[in-house]
């Protein structure tokens, strides 16, 4: 009887759902690498009405039963990885991804990972004393650091006391001071192969979720020219929200958002005109 | 006892029909790759009605009378929609303009075969399977791509390629540094398959499809009209972008007012019957 007045309150509902996430796009178009959250609509699953063989009439285009729809539902909430604008800062903390890749930082004690592109770094004294290389948020950036006996352990950089930092595009950092450069190590890239199953977690960084296996997700990569991925010590990387962007399609949910609910007042009117059959 | 009344109650639930696939099409204005229903009416049979018990040489017949109306079908209008740039290397839209021998199809993909009869243009879906297994259709191409590397719709069914397998991308190659060739081949950067092509179905008939919701059509009873696209017909899947839903907003808009006064009319015609049966109930042969 009311389908109609369903089907325009889940909807609306839906539409609700995609102009939370654009308000969520444009509070971001500043922030140092966010990257757009994207959402799609589906239509919900539909019934048939049965109709008995006697309904298959001369002129009849489509098989017996009547279909009904419900509505639309949001699907598939994911990032979209694409470069953001670089800007220059001057600062010798602040680094640009340039191309597909992402930092990893380590968001607690136990080690568990996040991936970030928001290269705006600092350098924190951790609590054993050392000069750190960490995001604005304190957590680790996680490097590639040469041991004394050889090899590489995967742990943040240490700063030594009276040297300045210096990144090169391969992602090698150095530490160097009037007299003398050292190599502290190379800061880890992951490249997304699979970038829906990065999830967008809180400050600004990317998680995978439990149940996935990671290395599918992302693998380690080296700047090169033939990945094209480099690193910009100085800059950073802007939003890639594009505001103009954004505002065509807060229209266009705004305005669908209307029809939904001019169906829905008209669905309305139809059931007060059922109820005043009579007076 | 007055007909016109039983006639008037199937006009208004054939409109509240009409109104409900109206408002489905509204809520689907921005769902990619949706088509447009339209509710098709149809007038019961016409009977003929003929005066009994009438004595002399009067003519009997009345005249023909259809008693009523009902909703016939959903009819999903598979025209083209637009095309909409994402630059997501996971949208795929298909472009889909078949051609067949002597029929020339008009704007709203119709033709009139030689025999007079009506011929609709076939068209190209992307092939699914859905997680009972069984094969849809869709034309719905945001695809999302999951950790294990399977190329998948926002429902969770699989993209199927033209082995008749799911489409998975080898591990730790990403789908933007993949190109989709003009006979819907992955190849990478360097031009090399990479061994995977889409399954793209060519459905004679898209009337025999049974909308089925999460974008996805079936036929209604298994098997149709239906088998994969070959070289050289015209029809193009494009990367990174997604097909628009076809309904037309304006439309939309007029055809939710119409079918309201529609069921408006219908209604005022009940309360107008109600006027007559409680004239004749109440007061004919009243006294006083």
């Amino acid at each position: 009887m009311n389908a109609s007045m369903i089907n325009a309150m889940v909807s609306m509902n839906a539409l609700q759902q995609k102009l939370d996430l654009i308000a969520d796009n444009i509070a971001n178009v500043d922030t140092v690498g966010y990257k757009r959250k994207e959402a799609t609509f589906e239509d919900l699953l539909t019934n048939l009405k049965a109709q008995p063989e006697t309904f298959q009439q001369p002129g009849r285009l489509t098989p017996l039963d009547f279909n009904q729809g419900w509505g639309a539902r949001v699907t598939m909430i994911q990032p979209n990885l694409a470069q953001g604008p670089l800007k220059a800062t001057g600062s010798a903390t602040d680094i640009a991804i340039e191309g597909n890749a992402l930092f990893e930082v380590q968001v607690d004690q136990a080690g568990n990972r996040a991936y970030t592109r928001n290269g705006a770094f600092q350098l924190t004294v951790n609590a054993g004393g050392d000069t750190i290389l960490t995001t604005e948020d304190g957590y680790p950036v996680i490097a590639n650091v040469p041991l004394a006996g050889g090899g590489t352990a995967e742990q943040p950089v240490i700063v030594p006391e009276g040297f300045s930092l210096v990144v090169e595009s391969d992602g090698t950092v150095l530490a160097t001071s009037a007299s003398e450069t050292r190599t502290l190590g190379r800061i880890k890239l992951l490249q997304a192969s699979r970038p829906a199953a990065l999830t967008p977690v809180a400050d600004n960084l990317f998680a995978i979720a439990q149940g996935i296996n990671v290395d599918d997700v992302v693998q380690a990569v080296v700047p090169n020219a033939d990945n094209r991925i480099s690193l910009r010590q100085g800059y950073l990387e802007q939003s890639n929200v594009q505001f103009a962007d954004e505002m065509t399609e807060l229209i266009s949910v705004q305005r669908a958002y209307q029809l939904a609910a001019r169906a829905l007042s008209s669905s309305d009117q139809m059931m007060g005109m059922a109820n005043a059959l009579r007076a | 006892m007055l007909r016109g009344l039983y006639t008037a109650a199937a006009g208004m639930t054939t409109q509240q029909r009409r109104h409900d696939t109206v408002t489905n099409n509204i809520s689907n204005i921005n769902t990619p790759g949706y088509k447009q229903a339209n509710a098709v009416s149809r007038s019961f049979p016409e009977m003929l009605l003929r005066m009994t018990g009438v004595e002399g040489a009067q003519r009997t017949e009345i005249g023909r009378w259809t008693s009523a109306v009902f909703a016939e079908e959903s009819l999903s209008i598979h025209l083209q929609g637009d095309l909409m740039q994402t630059n997501q290397s996971s949208d795929f839209a298909i472009v889909s303009n078949i051609e067949v021998d002597g029929l020339a199809f008009d704007a709203s993909g119709k033709a009139i075969g030689p025999d007079g009869e009506a011929v609709f243009q076939p068209q190209a879906f992307f092939t699914v399977q859905d997680r009972n297994g069984e094969i849809r259709y869709t034309r719905g191409g945001r695809f999302t791509l999951d950790g294990e590397g399977n190329l998948l719709t926002g429902d969770g069914s699989n993209v199927l390629g033209t082995n008749g397998q799911p489409i998975r991308i080898p591990a730790g190659v990403s789908l933007d540094s993949l190109v989709l060739t003009e006979d819907q081949r992955f190849v990478d950067g360097e031009g090399n398959d990479i061994g995977v092509q889409l399954l793209i179905s060519r459905i004679e008939n898209p009337n025999e499809l049974v909308r089925e919701g999460n974008g996805n059509f079936r036929f209604k009873d298994g098997d149709g009209a239906v088998r994969p696209t070959a070289a050289g017909e015209r029809f193009e899947v494009r990367q990174g972008y997604v097909e628009r839903s076809n309904v037309d907003s304006a439309q939309a808009a007029v055809d939710l007012m119409a079918a309201l006064r529609a069921y408006e009319a219908n209604q005022k015609v009940i309360q107008f019957y109600d006027s007559s049966l409680q004239k004749a109930a109440n007061e004919i042969g009243r006294i006083g």
